[in-house]
């Protein structure tokens, strides 16, 4: 599954209670935020593989949209990476373009 | 001047309707390619057949080989003017490797090498797999001999 989207996004969809998980930082308006932070930094990681699929996999969307930073939490210096290594996955037909529930 | 030699790695899929013996004499050709330009080849994984994420050429699975080697750069020329004349190669990949993807390289080696030894036992098995030029990265264990 792709990143759950912030809350901020979502605030019309109502959340399945029991779902969110431990989050303890709430908005003015009762909205939850969580912190994101970014993966490759946390790992240490200065080089992102295209052949490793699965991996890359998390930060494309159902669709075979990549996921924007803003909802990764993924740095921009990792986020260049990535987007980089998903395309060339996608040009070795590691990971579609488009995915074929939207076609 | 002396030639500047580079890493390369290359990523290319042979159609996987052809015979397994077929499939090696491809992947011969473009191994000739790169030694005969003189070229050392580091490593050579196959991942063996495997789905396309997406039709390509009407075919929905190949076969992936990815080649570590290093050459001087005109070696590039050739091995994709190679494989754009190859029938049997579908899509193919040629990067260098860069200071960071090589030390992510060894370091992912490195951490593959080390579970597996300190699961096991001695340094022994560490050494085995110590000599072998780069260790497959984690991702490809399906490695070098696919039936």
């Amino acid at each position: 599954m792709p990143f759950q989207r912030s809350s901020r996004n979502t605030r019309n969809t109502p959340g399945r209670p029991g779902q969110r998980g431990d989050r303890s930082q709430r908005g003015a308006a009762g909205q939850v935020r969580k912190k994101r932070t970014c993966r490759f930094c946390d790992n240490k990681e200065d080089f992102i593989d295209y052949k490793a699929e699965k991996k890359l996999q998390r930060f494309v969307s159902e669709q075979g949209r990549i996921i924007p930073k803003r909802i990764t939490g993924t740095c921009a210096k990792h986020q260049r990476m990535l987007v980089v290594a998903i395309k060339r996955a996608r040009h070795l037909a590691l990971l579609p373009f488009v995915s074929d529930a939207v076609k | 001047m002396p030639e500047v030699r580079r890493v390369y790695e290359t990523t290319f899929i042979v159609n996987a309707s052809l015979d397994d013996h077929q499939i090696d004499g491809v992947i011969e050709k473009v191994k000739e390619v790169i030694t005969k330009s003189t070229g050392e080849i580091r490593e050579l994984v196959k991942w063996g057949r495997k789905r396309f994420a997406y039709t390509i050429k009407k075919k929905n699975n190949g076969f992936y080989v990815v080649i570590e080697f290093m050459a001087p750069g005109d070696t590039i020329a050739k091995l994709e003017r190679h494989y754009f004349l190859d029938e049997n190669i579908l899509r193919y990949i040629t990067l260098v490797l860069d200071k960071r993807a090589l030390k992510a390289r060894t370091a992912a080696a490195l951490l593959a090498a080390e579970q597996p030894a300190g699961e096991v036992k001695t340094d022994e098995a560490a050494k085995a797999a110590g000599p072998a030029p780069v260790p497959a990265p984690a991702a490809s264990s399906p490695a070098t001999t696919t039936p």
